[in-house]
C-alpha cells in the first residue's frame, strides 16, 4: 500500500470536515473577546460563557472525533498487515514442508 | 488463511462527534433565546448574529458530516458482504408477439400421455372382458352338459 493510500485512509474526507468544526470551536471561543462583546476586565456575561462553553465542547469533540477515527483505521491498517505477512509466511513454508 | 475482521468503531467514532456537533449547533441558534439575552421584539444583538452566523453552518456541515461518515460505514458493511445490494430491475424490453411454441409441444406430449393411459386401460378392461366371457362360457357349457345328461338319463 502506498504512502498516500494510506493517508487517505487514515484521514476520510469527515474528518477534514470535523477539522472545520475544529476551526469553528476556535472562533466560537475567542468570538466574545473578538467582537468586544465582553467588556475588558469585568465577569464574564452570559453570551460569553455560553459561547466559550460550546466553543470549547466543540473543539474537544472534534479532536476526539478525528483522533478515534485515526486509531481505529491505524488498528485496521496494522492488522491487514499483519494478516498479508502471516500468508507469505505461510506460502513460503508450504513448499518447504513438501 | 486471510481473516477480514470488519470495525465499526471508526465510522461510529466520527458519526457520534457529528451528532454531538450537530447539537451544539442547534444549541447556539437557540441559545440567545433561551439563555436571554436577545431582548423579545428588539433589533439582533451582536452575540446573537454571532451565534446564528456560527450555529446554522455548524449544524447544516454536521449533518453532512454524519452522512459522509453514514456514507462510508454502508459502503464498509457492503465490502464485508454483510449488507446486499438489491439487484436493480432490469427495464423491460417491449413485448413484441411471438408465436406460442412450447404451448402445442407441451398439448402434444400430454395428449401422447392421455392415450398410453387410456390404452393401458383399455388393455385392461379387455382383458377383464374376456376373462369374464371365458368364466360366463364355461358355466354355460356346463349347464348344458348336465341339461344332456339329465334328458339322456329320462
Amino acid at each position: 500500500m502506498h504512502v498516500g493510500d494510506a493517508f487517505r485512509r487514515l484521514v476520510p474526507p469527515g474528518s477534514w470536515v470535523l477539522f472545520l468544526f475544529f476551526l469553528a470551536g476556535i472562533w466560537l471561543a475567542i468570538s466574545p473577546f473578538a467582537m468586544t462583546t465582553q467588556p475588558s476586565g469585568t465577569h464574564w456575561i452570559t453570551p460569553t460563557i455560553n459561547n466559550v462553553a460550546i466553543g470549547a465542547i466543540i473543539m474537544v469533540v472534534s479532536l476526539l472525533g478525528i483522533l478515534g477515527y485515526m486509531l481505529f483505521a491505524l488498528r485496521d491498517l496494522i492488522r491487514e498487515a499483519q494478516a498479508k505477512q502471516d500468508i507469505e509466511r505461510q506460502a513460503i513454508e508450504l513448499p518447504a514442508n513438501q | 488463511m486471510l481473516t477480514t475482521r470488519l470495525t465499526l468503531g471508526k465510522y461510529t467514532c466520527g458519526m457520534v462527534a457529528s451528532l454531538i456537533i450537530f447539537l451544539a449547533g442547534g444549541w447556539l441558534i437557540l441559545a440567545p433565546f433561551a439563555l436571554g439575552y436577545q431582548p423579545y421584539g428588539a433589533d439582533w444583538t451582536t452575540q446573537t448574529v454571532n451565534d446564528f452566523a456560527t450555529g446554522i453552518p455548524v449544524a447544516v456541515v454536521a449533518l453532512a458530516s454524519f452522512a459522509l461518515f453514514f456514507i462510508s460505514l454502508i459502503g464498509s458493511l457492503r465490502a464485508g458482504g454483510i449488507l446486499v445490494s438489491r439487484p436493480r430491475p432490469q427495464p423491460q424490453a417491449p413485448v413484441e408477439y411471438q408465436p406460442h411454441v412450447t404451448a402445442p409441444l407441451a398439448s402434444v406430449t400430454s395428449q401422447s400421455d392421455l392415450d398410453k393411459t387410456l390404452a393401458t386401460l383399455a388393455a385392461a378392461l379387455a382383458a377383464d372382458l374376456t376373462a369374464r366371457r371365458q368364466a360366463g362360457g364355461d358355466q354355460q357349457s356346463d349347464q348344458q352338459v348336465e341339461q344332456m345328461m339329465n334328458r339322456r338319463e329320462a
